[in-house]
């Protein structure tokens, strides 16, 4: 460890830190299973790993926020050199002053809405009293100025302010404090992807000017290798790489480091390919579909092996056609301009081919989803699918619809009822559309859980949703949409909630299903490089309107709107970070 | 967010599947595994047992009007014997009954009635919403005694069935109000979506969807609604609007003051009914304790942790 050249320097030393989750009656659960490491006055680090790595329940360990039933039971956390895994509430809170502070992800939806930002402020120096009563006003301006907002905000509610304003008055409050140590725990995972950059930025720039130590707790590596001098992989409560930035992201030494950096790509590059997904167009002029040329590299990738696809029964004969759609929404208030959300897009989506809809945000893309879907029906404009008129069917009829377009959700959590078992969830639909009963609608299920890759299919037939982890729980839906056998299936973000090594099996699944089904694809995502993955064409939209248009490839390689490069300079890539 | 998560998860795997009984039996555990709702259970538990088996531990029988009247509390009579001559200690077992049947047949009907109105009001929109909103207004509106009072002085002579009519017609409305707040927003969650797109009927996407993500809203909404025709029975026996020959908690309040016996020093004759009274509704309170913590699991994380 270098850090022990400048012993004064240290900050913080943790030593051999566990935490449990204790259920009594159960041996605890230790999330976090002996941890070292130290951080020097002035070190920028980020923490990485995936979903259930313990990486948060560290943070909240070390900034004394651990809840019960979390508990720490075992090792030291010396912050300036004095022991505070065990000191008493009192002198915890007071410690919070020039100590250390934590930004939440939710940190926006942390303010009270029925009091202005001044009074958020005001609490903090009422209760460590270390600034003076006559100053206070101006230290808020100034803490506000810090985080780029006007002082304006002072005076307006939480509710006034986008979710990235709040997100930086959140981190204007933790500054409020002075403190020594910052930890940012997935700060801007719930904003939008141009918000999200933008954050990001002033808080490296804060932690350049102000000069205190900071921790970045992130799932997105690319993210924290962006921002952070040295990184910590974290991988099943341990800590498995540690290291100056520049050296994991060109000689990593843990297996499960170089696994997440095979992840990430640049959307622009010439060729794009991750483990097991090669680009749709290289692929499409070698004339081999995903499943061969991965099975040709012998794809050790257990997440990434081809479905059986065997079960199919016809392939898509209509396109989608949208015509001059467009959405208005009411006003929110009286005065204010109706919310015009979608505004004169027109595409058509060919049979058994795929579409991307990529935008940040308010671009209005899932308002065209729910369009296409027959859920909302568009203020002006048609969309046909075949002879069918979906703005102007019934609620009856949206079944007849459904039975060819179905669609996948963004949050497998929320997309799937908690108390049905995968069985019941999967034969609803395969009773509903194709009229099989009993042991013949069982065969089905069990067949659609073995296109979807979840086998042992009885053992998966039998489980509930908390049983499965995320990417189980997304085959579980795709294969809900497939029960139909439907023409097209409309995939609303359908990796942005995954960790990043379960998205490329996800994406090789939707892959395979347009390429081995025929079924036609509409993507929707703010993820270029996944869009480069798995679609043939791209609509970029931009608050409501078509900014760009044509073959995925080239209008990422080439882009034309400062729109669209915008969005690319957000995705995040470690590469460009070392370049840099 | 990783937390909340592995807690749920690490709750309900030791239950394992979905079968009815399997719901029933992990409620019942989370709901004992409350100190208050244990005592609640109880409370309810003894009065239970004395009302089923108040013909057996009855000292006498409590229409038997052949003891010296007016008696205070005596080696035979223990809790003493009514201006008219019965035992007081056999007439409040035998009321148990009356009160444990009203409260749970009543409470369990305005339940039904709140979980059908409730749950498609809030499922619903448009013109059948607006009729029920206007509906469920009105009876929110009229005020609960006065209405029982009248419809009870109409049916006078109904009995019991009377009173579970009444106490149901009066009750169903605030349950129905605050199911129909949950399930509005149930409605908009994902798995709800999904069952459109699955081909569900409205009527399946309620019931089995919804309903059983709101069982223990259902079921905290079934002993309010018990407490409260409880207390509603006693109300109306006690103003003499119930059949007053009917032994019950209520009738022999009604009694007891129209015989003063406050005046004639016999306060068994009100404090213990009223004591079983109170204590019936409390008992049912402290269970709801608990089935808060079925909704809630951080409500469920034991002592001293918070």
């Amino acid at each position: 460890m270098n850090d022990a050249k400048h012993p004064d320097d240290l900050l913080l030393r943790v030593e051999g830190l566990s935490v449990g989750y204790l259920s009594p009656g159960r041996a605890p659960v230790h999330a976090v299973d002996d941890v070292s490491f130290t951080l020097r006055r002035g070190e920028f680090v980020g923490l990485v790993g995936e979903s259930g790595s313990g990486k948060s329940t560290l943070g909240f360990a070390i900034t004394r926020l651990a809840k019960a039933p979390a508990e720490i039971t075992a090792g030291r956390i010396l912050f300036d050199g004095s022991d505070i895994a065990s000191i008493e509430d009192e002198a915890l809170r007071r410690q919070r002053q020039g100590g250390f502070a934590m930004v939440l992800q939710s940190g926006m939806n942390a303010l009270n809405p029925v009091r202005r930002i001044r009074d958020h402020f005001g609490d903090i120096f009422a209760a460590h009293g270390h600034v003076p009563a006559n100053r206070r006003t101006e230290r808020m301006r100034e803490l506000v100025g810090k985080v780029k907002l006007d002082a304006g905000v002072l005076d307006r509610y939480p509710g006034e302010l986008s979710g990235g304003m709040r997100q930086r008055v959140s981190i204007a409050l933790a500054l409020s404090l002075e403190p020594q140590l910052m930890v940012f725990d997935e700060p801007t995972t719930a904003l939008d992807v141009l918000v999200q950059h933008a954050v990001m930025e002033t808080i490296r720039e804060l932690q350049r000017e102000e000069g205190f130590t900071a921790i970045l707790i992130s799932h997105d590596l690319g993210t924290v290798l962006e921002s952070a001098e040295r990184v910590l992989v974290m991988h099943e409560g341990r800590i498995v790489e540690d290291g100056p930035s520049r050296r994991v992201l060109e000689q990593p030494q843990d297996g499960y480091t170089r696994m997440l950096l095979s992840h990430y790509a640049d959307p622009r590059a010439e060729v794009v390919s991750l483990p097991g997904m090669e680009e749709a167009a290289v692929r499409r002029e070698r004339g081999t579909s995903r499943a061969e040329s991965a099975a040709a590299r012998s794809a050790t990738d257990a997440g990434t092996v081809a479905p059986s696809v065997a079960t199919r029964r016809r392939r898509a004969d209509r396109a989608v056609i949208a015509e001059g759609l467009t959405m208005t929404y009411p006003p929110r208030k009286r005065g204010e301009q109706p919310v015009r959300a979608v505004q004169d897009v027109s595409f058509t989506l060919e049979p058994g081919t795929s579409l991307a809809l990529v935008g940040a945000s308010g671009s209005g893309k899932s308002t065209i989803a729910k369009m296409l879907t027959g859920v909302e029906q568009p203020t002006s404009g048609s969309v046909r699918f075949g002879d069918l008129d979906v703005g102007r069917l019934k609620r009856r009829e949206l079944r007849t619809l459904h039975r060819d377009v179905q669609m996948v959700f963004q949050d497998p959590y929320a997309a799937l009822n908690p108390l049905h078992t995968v069985e019941y969830t999967l034969t609803r639909p395969v009773e509903n559309f194709t009229g099989l009963k009993g042991s013949a609608a069982r065969r089905r299920v069990l067949e659609l859980l073995e296109t979807v890759g979840l086998s042992p299919v009885e053992q998966f037939a039998e489980k509930l949703p908390h049983q499965l982890s995320g990417g189980q729980r997304q085959r579980v839906v795709i294969a809900r949409a497939l029960a139909s056998d439907p023409q097209v299936i409309i995939a609303d973000e359908p990796v942005s909630m995954l960790d990043v090594s379960l998205r490329a099996g996800v994406l090789a699944l939707l892959e395979d299903l347009r390429e081995q089904w025929g079924v036609s694809l509409l993507y929707i995502t703010h993820d270029l490089l996944s869009a480069r993955l798995i679609t043939d064409r791209i609509l970029v939209l931009n608050q409501g309107r078509v900014v760009e248009r044509g073959a995925t490839d080239e209008v990422l390689r080439n882009p034309s709107d400062e729109y669209t490069v915008r969005l690319l300079d957000a995705v995040p890539d470690p590469r460009r970070a070392g370049a840099a | 967010m990783t937390t909340t998560h592995s807690i749920r998860t690490a709750d309900r795997d030791g239950a394992g599947g979905a079968g009815p009984l399997r719901v029933v039996l992990r409620f019942a555990g989370t709901i004992l595994s409350n100190g208050k709702a244990r005592i609640g259970a109880a409370i309810l538990g003894l009065f239970v047992v004395v009302g089923v088996f108040a013909p057996l531990l009855a000292p006498y029988d409590p229409t038997a009007n052949d003891f010296a009247s007016g008696e205070g509390a005596t080696a035979a009579h223990w809790l003493g014997t009514t201006a008219a001559g019965e035992d007081v200690l056999s007439q409040l077992l035998h009321g148990a009954q009356v009160s444990l049947l009203v409260g749970f047949v009543a409470g369990g009907l305005s339940t039904v009635v709140a979980v059908l109105i409730g749950l498609s009001w809030g499922y619903l929109r448009g013109f059948v919403a607006d009729a029920i909103n206007f509906i469920v207004n009105l009876f929110l509106v009229i005020p609960g005694l006065p209405l029982m009072i009248v419809l009870a002085a109409y049916l006078q002579g109904g009995g019991l069935i009377m009173i579970i009519a009444v106490v149901v017609v009066t009750g169903w409305a605030w349950g129905a109000r605050v199911l129909r707040s949950q399930t509005q927003s149930l409605r908009s969650r994902d798995f709800v979506t999904a069952a459109v797109f699955s081909g569900e009927s409205s009527a399946r996407i309620v019931f089995r969807e919804i309903l059983p993500n709101m069982l223990s809203l259902i079921v905290s909404s079934f002993f309010g609604a018990a407490t409260a025709a409880i207390l509603a029975e006693s109300g109306l026996s006690y103003l003499g609007l119930d059949d007053t020959s009917t032994i019950s908690w209520g009738t022999m309040l009604f009694w007891a003051q129209n015989s003063n016996a406050l005046l004639t020093g016999q306060w068994a004759l009100l404090f213990a009914p009223g004591l079983c009274i109170a204590l019936l509704a409390t008992s049912l309170t402290l269970i709801n304790f608990g089935v808060d913590g079925i909704s809630n699991p951080r409500l469920r994380e034991g002592k001293g942790q918070r």
